[in-house]
């Protein structure tokens, strides 16, 4: 059975109604999934006319109810005019809006998952999404209390991290054995839930060369090595603690397009970001994972600078869309 | 005029070194960089080797053969079994490099690997490579680590400590210190007239305007304000995540980072098997391969040359620069 997926266009001001209304000019992605998209007709007809595109539209609220092939449309106006390649309290109050109605929508049962095109952070915050990134709001609205994480996913390498957005001095103090067998959980449930049956993952350790034995750092040594062991006792898979400098061209495929590895546990935001942007800065997609619902969305930005061009690629959030296919169609047999 | 021929020191007899200085041999001897090895010849029995008496020897000798400027070891060396005894030799290898290069008679210094443990247990005071060569050959700056690959160079400000102590000991003396030297190092020894330098923020974008760290805006920013008011092309505090992406590489010649993986983690995902480490500051040329020892691997062939060629290369166009300079 498809999945049924919930989309948005994003913070309208920046290229994410061009590039979902490119991914769904593809009849091939409009066959992956029964398409609801949440979204003002008027903000929707502005992102086909830049791709050059014309969607196949049925202005209905269920997307069992349209034909195969056919995108349901959820009409959701826009309270306010939304100003073009800028931050705007209007973008982020419309990009939250729409996202809001399709969380309720997965609540209901309605969608088994959501895929949405690029937010602006400063157009949340002025919108006052009270949090400091969405993934945190997601989980206010869905009344989520348990662990939940960002993941991010390169061409098939998923990483997750132990801490977040946090100063670096801060970071130390905050590992702990439970949060670090936490995230090798939250991912290992995320890649199952992907499609990914015997998940190997690999997890960073929190100095540089690991410590070096206990020379600059003993965290690997009194923390993070004993956490695997205990994760392990668990049933769940993870090695390491590795240096951090070389894991991420060690996860790298093989020349037989295989790979030794599924996912990485980093300690720190920046461990696992450095790596994944200098990799593949336009392909990389982001998952809020943890929650009770599967959301993806492209790790690259609103790309204010090349609004409105047409020349935006979609590469990104065809992948996040072809994720947010494979978890919801895990979620729906599940269900 | 003909370039001086490069020192080789020997490094770690029981790890790769050996053999990947004559893999190294094999595949620049046709075109250079000239240079000549110095350690014990016994450590590449049955290879085409030159010994020579003094470096001015080794030109003539490279089409053929391995120059080898002879340092006897005190026990044979066996791959993959570390020796006190043969301590003292390594860092006299090192010695008379830094000798050479000083006086004129070698363009510069390219080390082997090192195994630190041993030659502490030897006696020897430094932490390693780089802090005796600053104490060889200093220029009254401390030295600086680069490490560079194609497309990339990059400084760590902190080093070899803990995550935890590189925030707390995080200063802007050292921030300007090190760029100064990387700025007067790029000019000189690269040949970039005008050299760009980017600042990465410490913590995760940059801070965010001090909602997550305020060193970004107490440290580093006024780092990169005493830098510019020097006239050096720099900016930061910049996000480190989206420093390193291809189309952010191209706009600076070197980024200064605040810790030893936010450096580390791009160079090595760019180019682990060809990273080049580069001590500035030093009166000097010296480069070295980014791997180490390797004494798992050492002896059975495996071992990649390819970082140790691209050290003797950036080594001899250090060199030329430095020597263009001087003329001019």
């Amino acid at each position: 059975m498809i999945p049924r997926l919930a989309l948005v266009l994003g913070d309208p001001a920046g290229i994410g109604p061009e590039i979902m209304a490119k991914l769904l000019a593809e009849e091939g992605n409009r066959q992956k999934a029964a398409l609801l998209l949440v979204a003002d007709p008027d903000e929707l007809a502005e992102g086909m006319r830049i791709a050059g595109v014309d969607l196949p539209i049925t202005r209905v609220n269920d997307p069992a109810a349209v034909a195969p092939g056919r995108i349901a449309l959820h009409e959701l106006r826009r309270a306010a005019p939304i100003p073009r390649a800028q931050s705007s309290a209007e973008g982020g109050a419309h990009a939250m809006a729409t996202l809001r109605e399709c969380l309720s929508l997965a609540q209901a049962g309605t969608v088994d998952g959501i895929c949405f095109a690029p937010l602006n952070k400063a157009s949340l915050h002025m919108a006052k999404m009270g949090h400091p990134d969405e993934l945190h709001w997601f989980a206010e609205v869905l009344g989520h209390k348990g662990a939940h994480s960002e993941f991010n996913v390169l061409d098939g390498l998923w990483t997750c991290r132990v801490t977040s957005h946090v100063a670096l001095r801060e970071v130390a103090d905050l590992i702990t054995p439970e949060k670090v067998i936490g995230a090798v959980a939250l991912i290992r449930d995320a890649l199952l839930q992907a499609g990914i049956e015997r998940p190997r993952i690999a997890v960073c350790g929190l100095n540089p060369h690991n410590g070096d034995n206990g020379a600059f750092g003993r965290e690997e040594i009194e923390i993070i090595g004993p956490a695997l062991e205990e994760a392990r006792r668990r049933g769940l898979p993870c090695e390491g603690p590795y240096p951090a400098d070389t894991i991420f061209l060690r996860a790298q495929p093989k020349a037989d397009g295989t790979r030794d590895v599924d996912a990485i546990v980093t300690m720190y935001h920046d461990q696992g970001q450095i790596a994944m942007k200098l990799m593949g800065f336009w392909r990389g997609i982001t998952v809020a994972g943890g929650l009770p619902v599967p959301i993806t969305t492209c790790a690259h930005g609103t790309g204010f600078d090349i609004q409105g061009k047409g020349v935006a690629r979609v590469g990104a959030l065809q992948a996040a869309f072809d994720l947010a296919c494979a978890m919801g169609a895990r979620r729906r047999a599940a269900a | 005029m003909t370039p001086l021929p490069l020192a080789l020191t020997m490094g770690e007899p029981a790890g790769i070194g050996p053999e990947i200085t004559i893999a190294a041999w094999r595949a620049v001897r046709a075109a250079g960089p000239v240079f000549f090895l110095i350690g014990d010849p016994a450590l590449l029995p049955g290879a085409p080797l030159a010994l020579i008496e003094r470096p001015e020897q080794a030109a003539d000798a490279f089409p053929e053969a391995l120059p080898v400027l002879p340092l006897s070891l005190a026990a044979p060396a066996v791959p993959g079994r570390l020796d006190p005894r043969n301590a003292p030799a390594v860092i006299a290898a090192i010695e008379q490099a830094v000798a050479f290069a000083r006086a004129g008679r070698a363009g510069g210094v390219v080390t082997n690997p090192i195994q630190k443990s041993v030659l502490t247990a030897a006696g020897f005071p430094h932490p390693g490579h780089t802090e005796f060569l600053g104490e060889l050959a200093g220029t009254g700056v401390p030295p600086v680590m680069m490490l560079a690959c194609p497309g990339l160079r990059v400084v760590p400000v902190t080093i070899h400590v803990s995550l935890k102590r590189a925030a707390a000991e995080l200063t802007t003396a050292a921030i300007v210190t090190q760029g100064l030297v990387v700025a007067e190092a790029l000019r000189r020894d690269f040949g970039i007239a005008a050299p760009r330098l980017v600042v990465a923020g410490l913590n995760p974008h940059a801070g965010e305007d001090g909602t997550m760290g305020r060193e970004d805006i107490e440290i580093v920013a006024p780092a990169v304000a005493a830098l510019r008011a020097q006239g050096i092309a720099v900016r930061g505090p910049l996000p480190a995540d989206t420093l390193f992406t291809p189309r952010a590489r191209a706009t600076y010649d070197c980024a200064l980072c605040m810790y030893h993986d936010q450096a580390l983690i791009p160079v090595k995902t760019l180019d682990m098997d060809g990273g080049v480490n580069v001590t500035l500051g030093l009166s000097i040329v010296r480069t070295s391969p980014d791997h180490g020892t390797a004494l798992d691997i050492a002896g059975n062939g495996l071992a990649d040359p390819g970082s140790l060629i691209a050290a003797l290369r950036m080594a001899a166009d250090m060199a030329r620069h430095r020597a263009e300079g001087a003329a001019a």
